[in-house]
């Protein structure tokens, strides 16, 4: 890229790009591929044209930051489709949680606990993943892991939930496909004494391993199962249920080498050879003849009393497979339960959690199935969370900053396709009628699609089968697309159906890990509830209605839903560069397909419809200033003030734009057409500039050229002269004698007086300022002598008043001791005088009492 | 319009340009020309009058002054539309802080890449001595020095 496509593109792309303006935008990553750590987190950014350029930055992690400033729960949904990054993703989050949120204080419990964490995932991928065309570690079963922490924002303990286990792939596989990864483990990675324990056989012994022995590049089966067992040490599991779960696979696998046949002149099917069924019963615990005949003739309760129904060769075969598929469910269920056991064994009391969501994206297949639906139904509700979270972030901003904005609810625009599929009745959704048609006894696929048909034809969501090409029996319009729907086996799908009486038996195993597997039979869908085989009405099996696997599937995603809608959503979409497996290449329109299935296209489709782009106000003055020059009078203005007057100036049509408290909001477009005549006149004014320059430069050049013309001109004509005279006696003669002459000498004298007279004005002005100087300076000095006379002047006046008062003071001072000496002599007087006359008195008293008694006895006292 | 002085000076100026001898001025003299006459047009402006011409045609056609004034009356007419208040406002958006000067090499790759881009020759000449110690031009006065010349 030229300096000039950086300088432009620096300047447009943060304002133009709807992808970088939107909020939530700011939540979208991307992982890629990268050598150090195998992903990274990255952002997808639109340049013009198809190229998609990506960008790595270093992202900060959102969730745990929300997570820690509010203890709100938290929730990250990974959605893409196959191969495009989930699993890796969810992982590197838990890693990350493990090693952020523990604590070394609280040593030996919480490292346990955080190293079972990591464990979980491997022995998950081990039993649910498997080789696709698409994805060599394809997850093909959903999770939903909570990881729960405490007040203080450490893990106290994790819990794993899964959805729609793809179980048929234990019994077949497409073209370069594998089952899922434990088999290829166990067989290619038991030991000797393991092989002969668990009656393991040769790849290419395995009907259920369509492809026989696959392997992927870049893995070794062998050390990987030495992995998983290691795994399931740490986890703590022992030895008899580790058995337990290899022997439940090696049992699966030789269900399918049951081979029957169709007895001669019956129905009927048989076994002829019945070394497999040896080994499953081996294998299982159970007894080889109540299972072959509990294959071959079950015991089916009709009405009050049992009767042996004699199986077909198909029905057999379809019950030996639902057998297989529901014995590696059951297992997988319980290795789940189990690895939940193991990671909530603390103690401590969880306040909120991180979930973090790792499902199936949006599958649209040629023609699709069941999965399909379950797998599009779970993405348009999870879509539906994400628009109505989208929505509310937008409604919140623009409240925020008091738009006057009419909404609408974005959340529900999905509610008629969900409704389509989810509604139990008026009128009943998908789910809803084929579960009826469960119950019904003559019902088949085809009664499924024309009641579907009859009921939801209306809907603006469903499209009708004559509208479509022969193969499609419906088609639903989803968020992300048209999807085919082909409703084959469906009311088989829904129902499950296994064959009770091997429940029963399996229940009944020696074997106690089997036993348990198979400790619930109520619910199971017996063979003979299947439409076809039964004669008469709904029925019931032992305790009340069955459930259908779309029943339990639909309680399961709205308990999930639920959880999730009282968290704070955090969305993470994958996307898938190529379908090569090949690092570093993007296939833009793939992209751009996935942008359409994830719903990130739709969600700028809604943001659009508000107002997407924002800009604070000072940005919008500064950047947009130029087009309208005089708009703002010169001087301080308010910002927002600042604007109001711009977007008059520049007549904007007032839908287009909304006035905020902090920023101003535009429509999508609105700004880019301002970037544009933005560009258009500054390139304009630039121009006019440039052509300003360039004259600029060509007038200096001109005028220099004029100067070098004229002095050529001049020596030119001094030249010329000079050629004329050289040889001209005369001149000669002229030029001797000048210098000689008085006059020419004047000249010179006249110049000299002339620098003399020059160089005296310079000294007398110099002269002339120093005596400035020194003037002002004599000035400054008397001044400040007079100010010191008046302070001296002062002091002494002071000096002076002081003398005066002390005098006055000390003369005080003398007559008061002079008063004080006379009071004293005074009172010496007094006292002389006192006692004096005390004396006489004394002595007069003594005289009357003597001589004069009743002179006193007359006188009152 | 009566402009006999000019045309003695366009004459004078048209003369110097001419280096073959032939009274004649080559194409691509023809915007310098103009320029050095107080003029200022664009490159665009001056390809439009000369008939958008191929680089060939630039360096080697030839045109006498009887041609070449009522191109340079056509300049006259049209003058510039912008003003000094409009170059510093353009300048202005390159002003990243605010406070009146430009990062002279901004300066530069803006000239340079934007526009009728410029050469270094013409940038250099253009600039020479205007950039403060830190490397910074004054885009005010900046534009002032250029439009009083």
């Amino acid at each position: 890229m030229t300096d000039a496509d950086k300088f432009l593109y620096g300047d447009r792309s943060g304002i133009n790009d709807p992808l970088a303006q939107a909020d939530w935008a700011s939540k979208k990553l991307v992982w890629i591929p990268s050598e150090k750590q195998g992903y990274e987190a990255g952002s997808l950014k639109e340049e013009k044209g198809d190229e998609c350029v990506v960008e790595l930055f270093v992202y900060f992690f959102n969730p745990l930051f929300f997570f820690l400033t509010d203890r709100e729960d938290q929730s990250i949904l990974c959605t893409g489709e196959s191969g495009a990054g989930k699993t890796e993703n969810t992982k590197k989050v838990i890693q990350y949680l493990a090693h952020v949120a523990s604590s070394s204080k609280f040593k030996k419990d919480q490292g346990e606990l955080e190293k079972q964490l990591l464990q979980a995932n491997p022995i998950l991928e081990a039993f649910g993943n498997a080789k696709t065309v698409k994805n060599d570690n394809s997850s093909r079963f959903g999770k939903f892991i909570r990881i729960n922490f405490d007040v203080n924002g450490y893990i106290v303990g994790a819990n794993i939930e899964t959805y729609l286990l793809e179980k048929s792939r234990a019994i077949r596989q497409a073209k370069e496909e594998r089952a899922f990864h434990i088999f290829y483990y166990m067989l290619t990675g038991a030991g000797d004494k393991m092989r002969s324990d668990l009656c393991l056989e040769d790849y290419s012994k395995y009907r259920f391993l369509s492809n026989g022995k696959v392997t992927i590049p870049g893995q070794t089966d062998k050390e990987l199962f030495v992995e998983t067992m290691e795994a399931f040490n740490i986890m703590s599991i022992p030895e008899e249920e580790i058995n337990g779960l290899l022997k439940v696979i090696s049992a699966v696998l030789q269900l399918g080498n049951m081979v029957f046949k169709k007895e001669r002149n019956s129905d009927q099917a048989s076994m002829p050879d019945d070394t497999a069924a040896q080994k499953v019963c081996h294998l299982l615990g159970i007894n080889v003849t109540d299972f072959t005949r509990a294959i071959l003739s079950p015991r089916i309760k009709v009405g009050r009393d049992y009767v042996q129904k004699a199986q077909t060769q198909e029905q057999a075969e379809f019950a030996v497979e639902a057998l297989a598929k529901a014995s590696y469910e059951r297992m997988f269920r319980w290795l789940v339960m189990r690895i939940n056991k193991a990671l909530d064994k603390t103690k401590r009391q969880g306040a909120s959690f991180i979930g973090i969501l790792d499902i199936a994206g949006f599958e649209i297949f040629e023609l699709n199935s069941f999965e399909q639906l379950c797998i599009n139904y779970t993405n348009e509700k999870l879509q539906q969370l994400f628009n109505h979270t989208m929505f509310i972030l937008e409604q919140e901003e623009y409240q925020r900053e008091g738009i006057e904005w009419s909404f609408i609810d974005f959340g529900l625009d999905l509610q008629p396709c969900i409704d389509l599929i989810e509604k139990p009745n008026g009128p009943p959704g998908v789910l809803a009628l084929l579960d009826e048609e469960c119950w019904f006894p003559k019902a088949t696929d085809k009664t499924f699609v024309e009641k579907l048909a009859q009921e939801q034809g209306t809907n603006p969501k469903f499209v009708k089968p004559k509208k479509l090409k022969d193969d499609a029996d419906f088609c639903i319009i989803h968020y992300a697309g048209k999807v085919d729907y082909k409703a084959n086996e469906w009311l088989m799908k829904n129902m499950d159906p296994l064959n009770e009486c091997v429940a029963t038996l399996l229940n009944q195993s020696t074997d106690k890990f089997i036993g348990d597997l198979w400790r619930d039979v109520d619910r199971i869908v017996g063979l003979d509830k299947v439409a076809g085989m039964a004669d008469s009405g709904p029925f019931k099996t032992r305790k009340g209605m069955f459930r259908t696997v779309g029943q339990l599937y639909k309680e399961q995603l709205g308990n999930l839903m639920t959880t999730l809608r009282n968290t704070n959503p955090n969305f993470v979409r994958c996307i898938i560069p190529n379908h090569e497996k090949k690092a570093g290449k993007l296939d833009a329109h793939l992209v751009l397909d996935q942008l359409s299935c994830n719903g990130v296209l739709e969600g700028i489709r809604i943001c659009r419809q508000g107002f997407p782009n924002r800009i604070v106000f000072q940005e919008f003055r500064q950047r947009y200033e130029i087009l309208t020059p005089n708009a703002i009078p010169k001087g301080f203005m308010d910002g927002k003030q600042a604007c109001v007057l711009m977007i008059k100036a520049l007549e904007l049509d007032p839908n287009l734009y909304r006035i905020g408290q902090s920023k101003v909001f535009f429509r999508a477009g609105v700004l880019a057409h301002l970037e544009e005549e933005r560009d258009l006149k500054i390139t304009d004014v630039i121009m006019s500039f440039q052509a300003w320059c360039r004259g600029y430069v060509a007038r200096k050049a001109f005028a220099k050229r004029q100067q070098q013309l004229t002095a050529m001109k001049v020596i030119q004509r001094n030249c010329a002269a000079y050629l004329k005279l050289r040889n001209w006696k005369w001149w000669r003669l002229f030029t001797k004698v000048k210098p000689l002459l008085q006059v020419s000498r004047q000249e010179e004298e006249m110049l000299a007086k002339e620098e003399e007279l020059l160089k005296v004005k310079e000294k007398q002005i110099q002269v002339e300022e120093q005596l400035k100087e020194f003037e002002a300076k004599q000035q400054q000095l008397s001044a400040e002598k007079q100010a010191l006379q008046e302070q001296l002047h002062a002091e002494t006046e002071l000096c002076a008043e002081a003398e005066e008062m002390r005098a006055r003071l000390a003369a005080r001072k003398q007559e008061l001791e002079e008063i004080l000496h006379d009071m004293e002599s005074r009172l010496e007087e007094e006292e002389e005088r006192a006692e004096a006359s005390d004396g006489e008195s004394h002595h007069r008293r003594q005289t009357e009492e003597n001589g004069g008694r009743h002179h006193s006895a007359g006188r009152p006292e | 319009i009566e402009f006999s002085a000019d045309q003695v000076d366009g004459k004078e100026a048209f003369g110097l340009f001419d280096r073959v001898g032939d009274n004649k001025v080559a194409y691509n003299q023809i915007a310098d020309i103009m320029r050095a006459l107080g003029q200022n047009p664009t490159n665009k402006e001056v390809n439009k009058l000369l008939g958008n011409p191929t680089p060939d045609d630039m360096a080697n056609k030839r045109v006498e002054f009887e041609g070449f004034l009522p191109m340079l009356q056509t300049i006259i007419n049209s003058p510039n539309k912008a003003g000094f208040e409009d170059y510093v406002e353009g300048l202005r958006v390159f002003d990243k802080e605010g406070n009146g000067t430009v990062m002279g090499a901004e300066l530069r790759i803006v000239l340079s890449t934007l526009g009728e881009k410029m050469n270094e020759t013409e940038i250099d000449a253009l600039m020479a001595g205007q950039e403060d110690e830190n490397g910074c031009i004054n885009y005010e006065a900046f534009v002032k020095h250029i439009m009083s010349v």
